[in-house]
């Protein structure tokens, strides 16, 4: 299986400012000290060398969209934020090399951030394209075409030329979908969002974004800790810190890193990507949620095996 | 877990010992819970001393949320003393250290 992540932030798409990019290159020039690269991929690879996330990259500002390729060669796909559109040129490479077209979404919840990026997915508009839109709600077709009324895009709904049917999908039911084994759980949220595990073979991956892990509701607790049981990847809400979520922000409907590692560490998942980050948040401020995530991991471990935490940006590819 | 209480001038003091864990955090929870209402009916505010407390896991962290809305609702303000160094570092990464005040000593805790 591979994990691609097109788009990580949550809430609102942002996008770095001139001044941002300013300070990367000044700080990158001054820490460069005055060496000579003969061309861009030696350049390239003094960066990669640089283990600073932050100073020469970004996490990134697209919302909500994660690819999983496995299974049968159909496209999986977790959400429809603004990452989508970069993922529907890219289909549109592979489609033409080729692969399937073929598409499985699975909606995690029908909030403009989750959503927004399909009227601008190029295969929608392929007559030889089929796309199946899976949720946990049953209003998933209205919220979609809901977007696309005049009033809101140019383009309605009906105006999209694909082969496009919607399914609901049940908790507590394990589907076979696009070759991978798939099943979903309810999460506390605004109008309920929905977790999605997906296995090809013996491996697994959970896709959990936009959900509150109530401090004092222990039911909920175990049955994520069983939904997330040695799974090879699980992504997770970590938009806010646990103090946050559990003060001015309690029933926001967000989790945190501190409750993500714990659920990770309970279930004995093997990787955790830290997701739906902040829009507020720059990369610094990202990077620093990453470092404290990996300490915390370490001092809440005990006997268990290491979690490796992953911090999640767009573009980033995760092979299990 | 052992708890024991305390009271200064002021204040009454929660000192537990031992570890908070997935088995014990429930009856540190509890001791808390009761420690609040005695310092809620003696006008006290409620220190929660942690010096001889060995290791704290994050089911410690849950149960301080919830002891500390317990003390909000009888007006108890709650602080939290002595953390060891490894305690004192999830105190800063969950940013509980935002929403309690933390000391080095349990005299000055207010
Ligand atoms: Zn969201
Ligand atoms: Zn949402």
């Amino acid at each position: 299986m591979l994990v691609r992540f097109w788009g990580t932030r949550g809430s609102l798409p942002v996008a770095a400012r001139a001044a941002t990019i300013e300070r990367k290159v000044a700080r990158a020039l001054v820490a460069a000290g005055g060496r000579t690269f003969a061309d861009e991929d030696e350049a390239l690879a003094y960066i990669a060398a640089e283990s600073d996330f932050a100073a020469a990259r970004t996490y990134g500002g697209a919302t909500t969209c994660v690819e999983i390729e496995g299974g049968d060669g159909s496209f999986v796909i977790c959400d429809m934020g603004s990452g989508l559109r970069e993922l529907g040129v890219d289909a549109f490479a592979r489609c033409a090399a080729g692969k399937p077209r073929e598409f499985h979404f699975f909606l995690s919840h029908l909030h403009w951030d989750h959503i927004m990026g399909f009227p601008f997915f190029g295969p929608a508009f392929d007559p030889n394209a089929r796309i199946v839109i899976h949720a946990g709600h049953a209003d998933a077709e209205e919220a979609l075409r809901r977007q696309q009324e005049e009033i809101s895009f140019p383009v309605p709904f009906d105006g999209l030329r694909a082969a496009i049917e919607f399914r609901t999908l049940v908790p507590d039911h394990t589907y076979e979908i696009g070759g991978l084994k798939v099943r979903t759980i309810p999460q506390y949220h605004s109008h309920t969002s929905y977790a999605y595990r997906f296995e090809d073979g013996d491996k697994a991956v959970c896709f959990s974004t936009d959900a509150e892990h109530r401090v004092d509701d222990m039911d909920n607790e175990r049955l994520f800790e069983a939904f997330f049981r040695d799974a090879d990847l699980c992504i997770c809400d970590t938009m806010y810190s646990l103090a946050e979520s559990v003060t001015m922000k309690a029933d926001w409907g967000h989790s945190s890193n501190i409750v993500a590692v714990d659920l990770c560490q309970a279930a004995g998942a093997r990787r955790l990507a830290l997701f739906h980050h902040e829009p507020t948040y720059s990369d610094e401020d990202i990077e620093r949620m990453h470092r404290e995530t990996i300490r915390f991991e370490e001092l809440n471990r005990g006997e268990r095996p290491k979690l490796e935490v992953l911090c999640a940006y767009d573009g980033l590819e995760v092979a299990l | 877990m052992e708890w024991s209480i305390e009271t200064v001038e002021g204040a009454t003091i929660g000192c537990p010992q031992g570890r908070v864990d997935e088995e014990s955090w429930e009856l540190f929870l509890a001791r808390m819970n009761e420690t609040i209402l005695a310092a809620a009916a003696a006008g006290h505010r409620f220190v929660l001393d942690l010096a001889r407390l060995d290791y704290m896991s994050s089911r410690g962290l849950r149960a301080l949320t919830i002891a500390k809305r317990e003390a909000d609702v009888h007006g108890v303000p709650m602080a939290l003393a002595r953390p060891n160094d490894r305690l004192r570092e999830i105190l800063a990464i969950s940013r509980y250290d935002k929403i309690f005040p933390v000391t080095a000593s349990r005299d000055v805790a207010d």
